[in-house]
C-alpha cells in the first residue's frame, strides 16, 4: 500500500532512530491483511474488516510487535487505541459506525486563545473537530459505515491521530501553562523505562559542537556577499538538528518554524532571514541540558507525517542543489561545498516523503557524511575523518544489499556502488547524488 | 455623462447571467434581455438577476453562435430609464464605458477609448477598445458618453493588455427585427447559412435549410445533466424542496439562503464536498463564552461541526465524495441548513456576535 511506503527499518547494528519516519518494520502480512480487510467490508462483515485493517497498521521491531495499535472485541463492538506519539486514540465501532477521540487537554485549563487556535483548526480538518464535553478538550472522530474499504478509515484516522499529537506538542510549546493530558504512554527522559539517556547526552554534546563549527565557518567566509552561503550553513545546521537529533516538543516547533519561515517569507532579505536564524542558533547554544532534555520522549507511530512525494521532485531539487554547487565552484568559494553537499541530503530528508529504498540510500550518505556522531551514537562509522579514508567495502556492501533486496520490486533499478568515486568526500557525493539522480522506481 | 452617471442611470437594466458552466453579463433593450451566445452556453434556461431582480430562471429565446447573441425573455419590471440602441457608429478615439460583472464583481463600469471602430475578425466587424473588460464582462452593453449603447462586449484577447472587442450595435439591431419578425419563441440562428431557424423544425440537429450540424441545437437538446456527487447532491437539494437551478453557482457549487444564514456548498477538485454556513463574525466582548458554546455544541452535532475562519463563524457539513449517499447527505444537509439559520440566530442575540455584512445578490 502506497501510504505504508515510508517505513524505513531500524538499523540492526544500531538501535537508534534517524528523522521523523516510523522507524519500524512493517507488517510481514501487512498486504495480504489489507485485502482479507478489503474482502471483509465488501461481504458487509464490518468488524472483520476493521480487525484485519488494525492488523496491518501494526509495526514491529525486532519481529515484535510494537503494540501501536490494540483492540479486543465482544460480539457486535470493537474497541481499539492507537498510539501515535503523544496522542493516544481511542475509540469504539460498531455494525453501524465508527467513534474515535483523543483527549487533548482540561477544559477547564484552555485559554481563550487555546480555544481561538483549535476552533481555527476545526476549519483545516476534514474528517475530525474538537468539541469540549465539559471536562476535555478532545478530537474527535465520527464516521458512520455504510461505504467502507481500508482506503475510507485510514485517511480520517490518520488525520486524527496526526493531529492529536502535532496539537498537543503544539499546545505544550506555545501554551506553556497549559498540561497536555493523556501521555502516560510516552516515555520521557526521566521516565524509568526510557532506555536512551545516554544517545540524549551525546545528541546534546553533538549539538553544541555543530553550533561552535558553524561559527567558526562563519568566520571562514567571505566578508561581503556571503548570504547565499551563510543561507546554506544556518539551514544545514536546522535539517541536520531535525534528521539526526529529531527533538520533539518545543524544539521542533520552533526550529520548523524557523524553516517555514526561512522559505516562506517572500518579502524579507536573505540578510534578514539570516540574522533570524543566526539568532535562533545562538538561542540553542544557551540552552542547558536539562531543558534539552526535556525535548526528547520515546513512543509508539502508527501514521508517518510527511506526506508522499515523487522522485522526480528529488530528483530536480538535487539537479538545482549541482547547479549552485558548480558556481560556487566557479567562483572560487569551494569552503562552502562540503556544507551544500550535506545539505542537499538533509533537506531531502527533511522535505520528501520518499520510497524506503531512496530514504535508505539517503540515510547511507548521512552516515558516510557525518560519521562520527553515528560511531558515538553505537553506528558503524562509515568514514574516518581523520584518516580521510571511507569504509569502502561497507558502504559497497550496503547498496549492493538494498539493490538485491529490491530487486524484485523495481524492475529497472541498476546501483552499482563500484562506481562511487572515494578520491575525497566532495567527489564521493558528487558520483553519489549522481547515482541518486538516475534511479529508475518503476515497478514490477 | 461621466462613468458613474452612466451606471447609476442605467443599472436597472444590467444583468447578472449565471450558467452551471460560468456567468457574464446581459443587459435589457425592450422586453428582452441581450447577452453573448457563449455565455448561456448552449442551455434552454439561465438564471437571470439584476439590482431589482432577484434570481429567477429565465427562457434563452434566441441563440446565435455566428454572431455570438442571445435573447433571454424572463418576467421583469420595465427599467425606469431604459438602455437605447445607438443611432451612429462610433469613431476612433470615441470615449465608451463598459459595464458588467466581471470576475463576478457586481456593477462595474470601466471607460475606455476606442482603438479602432472597425476591426475585420472573419467575415465581421468588431469595435476594438481598451476598456479594461474582463471574463464576467461578457455579453454587457458598451454605450457612449451619451449612454447609448454602441455594442456588446463579446471578446477580449488572453494576457493582453486591455484589448476587447465588441459587436457593434447594427448587428444587433438587425438580429433584434429578424428575431422580432419570428412567431416562434425558440430560434436558433444557423452559423452556416445564416437563417433563423424554430427549434422543433429541427431534426436531428440538422439545420432544415442547409444541412449544417447545428451544435447549438445539439446542447440545447441534452440541457445541463449532473453526473455522479453533483448529481447526488443536486438531488439531495431537490428533495428538500431547493430550487437546484436557482441554488447552482457553477457545476460545482450551490448557494442556498435561509433567514439569516448563506450556506454554499462546494465539491472540490481533491473530491471533498463542503458544506460551509459562514455565519455571524466573532464579537467584541465575552469571547470565551462563544467559544465554550461552540466546543459544546459540537460535542452534541452529528455531521456538522463549529469552526473559525478569519474572524467567522462557521457551521460546517464536509464529506468525502466516494463516501456520500443519499440518504446520509440529505440528512446532514438538511440540519446544516436547518440549524445554520438557528445558530446565527442564538450567536447574534445570545452571545452579540456580529451580522455578516453581504454584497447585493453576490
Amino acid at each position: 500500500m502506497s501510504w505504508l511506503d515510508f517505513f524505513s527499518s531500524r538499523e540492526s547494528s544500531c538501535n537508534v532512530s534517524f528523522g521523523r519516519g516510523i522507524n519500524a518494520d512493517i507488517s510481514p502480512k501487512e498486504e495480504e491483511l489489507f485485502y482479507s480487510s478489503y474482502e471483509a467490508f465488501e461481504k458487509k462483515n464490518r468488524l472483520d474488516g476493521y480487525e484485519y485493517f488494525f492488523r496491518s497498521l501494526i509495526n514491529f521491531s525486532k519481529d515484535v510487535s510494537n503494540e501501536n495499535i490494540t483492540f479486543s472485541r465482544d460480539e457486535d463492538t470493537l474497541h481499539f487505541t492507537i498510539l501515535q506519539g503523544t496522542a493516544k486514540v481511542t475509540g469504539t465501532i460498531t455494525k453501524e459506525a465508527l467513534y474515535a477521540e483523543s483527549n487533548i487537554v482540561k477544559s477547564s485549563s484552555a485559554t481563550v486563545a487555546l480555544k481561538r487556535y483549535i476552533l481555527e483548526r476545526n476549519y483545516q480538518f476534514t474528517y475530525s473537530n474538537y468539541f469540549s464535553d465539559g471536562e476535555f478538550i478532545k478530537l474527535k472522530l465520527h464516521q458512520d459505515n455504510i461505504i467502507l474499504s481500508p482506503q475510507k478509515i485510514f485517511f480520517p484516522l490518520r488525520e486524527l491521530a496526526l493531529n492529536a499529537d502535532f496539537d498537543k506538542e503544539h499546545i505544550k510549546s506555545e501554551f506553556k501553562d497549559v498540561v497536555i493530558e493523556d501521555i502516560s504512554h510516552i516515555q520521557q527522559i526521566d521516565s524509568p523505562d526510557f532506555t536512551q539517556k545516554k544517545e540524549v547526552q551525546i545528541k546534546y554534546d553533538y549539538l553544541m559542537k555543530w553550533i561552535e563549527e558553524l561559527e567558526e565557518k562563519v568566520l571562514t567566509l567571505p566578508s561581503n556577499d556571503n548570504s547565499g552561503m551563510q543561507s546554506f550553513l544556518y539551514l544545514n545546521i536546522l535539517f541536520k538538528i531535525d534528521y539526526l537529533l529529531s527533538p520533539k516538543f518545543a524544539f521542533y516547533q520552533k526550529l520548523s518554524k524557523k524553516v517555514n519561515e526561512y522559505f516562506s517569507n517572500e518579502n524579507g532579505t536573505i540578510e534578514a532571514k539570516n540574522e533570524e536564524m543566526k539568532r535562533y542558533v545562538l538561542s540553542l547554544k544557551e540552552m542547558d541540558f536539562a531543558a534539552f532534555k526535556e525535548n526528547f520522549y520515546s513512543a509508539k507511530y502508527t501514521f508517518n507525517p510527511i506526506e508522499k512525494s515523487s522522485y522526480d521532485d528529488v530528483v530536480v531539487f538535487i539537479a538545482e542543489s549541482q547547479k549552485k554547487i558548480k558556481w560556487y565552484k566557479n567562483n572560487r568559494y569551494i569552503q562552502i561545498i562540503p556544507t551544500i553537499y550535506n545539505y542537499i541530503a538533509f533537506y531531502s530528508l527533511y522535505n520528501y516523503g520518499m520510497n524506503p529504498l531512496l530514504h535508505e540510500l539517503f540515510h547511507i550518505l548521512t552516515k558516510v557524511q557525518n560519521s562520527e556522531f553515528f560511531a558515538e551514537m553505537g553506528c558503524e562509522a562509515l568514514y574516518d575523518a581523520r584518516t580521510q579514508s571511507f569504509m569502502k567495502k561497507s558502504i559497497t556492501n550496503r547498496i549492493k544489499k538494498l539493490a538485491d533486496d529490491n530487486a524484485q520490486k523495481y524492475k529497472n533499478l541498476i546501483l552499482i556502488p563500484e562506481e562511487l568515486n572515494f578520491a575525497s568526500m566532495n567527489e564521493f557525493c558528487a558520483s553519489y547524488y549522481a547515482m541518486l539522480k538516475n534511479l529508475d522506481f518503476e515497478e514490477v | 455623462m461621466n462613468t458613474q452617471e452612466i451606471l447609476e442611470t442605467y443599472v436597472e437594466s444590467i444583468m447578472q447571467i449565471m450558467t452551471p458552466y460560468g456567468s457574464g453579463t446581459g443587459f435589457v433593450i425592450g422586453d428582452l434581455i441581450v447577452t453573448n451566445s457563449h455565455v448561456v452556453g448552449g442551455l434552454k434556461e439561465v438564471v437571470v438577476s439584476a439590482k431589482e431582480l432577484k434570481r429567477t430562471i429565465a427562457k434563452v429565446v434566441y441563440d446565435d453562435p455566428y454572431l455570438d447573441l442571445a435573447f433571454i425573455k424572463c418576467e421583469m419590471k420595465t427599467p425606469q430609464t431604459p438602455l437605447l440602441l445607438a443611432t451612429k457608429n462610433v469613431d476612433d478615439g470615441d470615449t465608451i464605458v463598459a459595464v458588467g460583472h466581471p470576475y463576478g464583481l457586481n456593477y462595474t463600469a470601466t471607460e475606455g477609448i476606442v482603438s479602432r471602430a472597425s476591426r475585420l475578425q472573419d467575415d465581421l466587424e468588431y469595435i476594438q477598445m481598451d476598456a479594461a473588460i474582463n471574463p464576467g464582462n461578457s455579453g454587457g452593453p458598451l454605450l457612449n458618453i451619451e449612454g447609448a449603447v454602441v455594442g456588446v462586449n463579446t471578446f477580449i484577447i488572453q494576457n493582453a493588455n486591455n484589448l476587447g472587442f465588441a459587436l457593434p450595435f447594427f448587428y444587433l439591431k438587425d438580429a433584434l427585427d429578424a428575431y422580432k419578425a419570428q412567431s416562434s419563441e425558440s430560434i436558433i440562428r444557423c452559423p452556416s447559412c445564416k437563417n433563423l431557424i424554430e427549434e422543433e423544425s429541427i431534426q436531428d440537429n440538422y439545420c432544415p435549410e442547409c444541412g449544417v450540424k447545428l451544435e447549438v441545437a445539439k446542447q440545447r437538446k441534452k440541457g445541463y445533466t449532473p453526473t455522479g456527487p453533483t448529481k447526488v447532491i443536486e438531488d439531495i437539494l431537490s428533495s428538500i424542496e431547493i430550487d437546484v437551478t436557482l441554488s447552482r453557482r457553477s457545476q460545482a457549487a450551490w448557494r442556498i439562503d435561509e433567514g439569516s444564514a448563506r450556506i454554499d456548498i462546494n465539491y472540490y477538485d481533491n473530491g471533498i464536498i463542503i458544506g460551509d454556513a459562514k455565519l455571524c463574525a466573532i464579537p467584541s466582548e465575552k469571547i470565551d463564552a462563544i467559544y465554550d458554546y461552540m466546543l459544546r455544541e459540537n460535542e452534541k452535532l452529528s455531521y456538522l461541526q463549529f469552526s473559525i475562519n478569519e474572524n467567522s463563524i462557521y457551521l460546517s457539513y464536509l464529506i468525502v465524495d466516494s463516501s456520500l449517499t443519499f440518504d446520509e447527505g440529505k440528512i446532514a444537509i438538511e440540519r446544516l441548513i436547518k440549524n445554520a439559520n438557528k445558530y446565527d440566530d442564538i450567536l447574534i442575540k445570545e452571545y452579540g456576535a456580529i451580522e455578516q455584512k453581504r454584497d447585493e445578490e453576490d
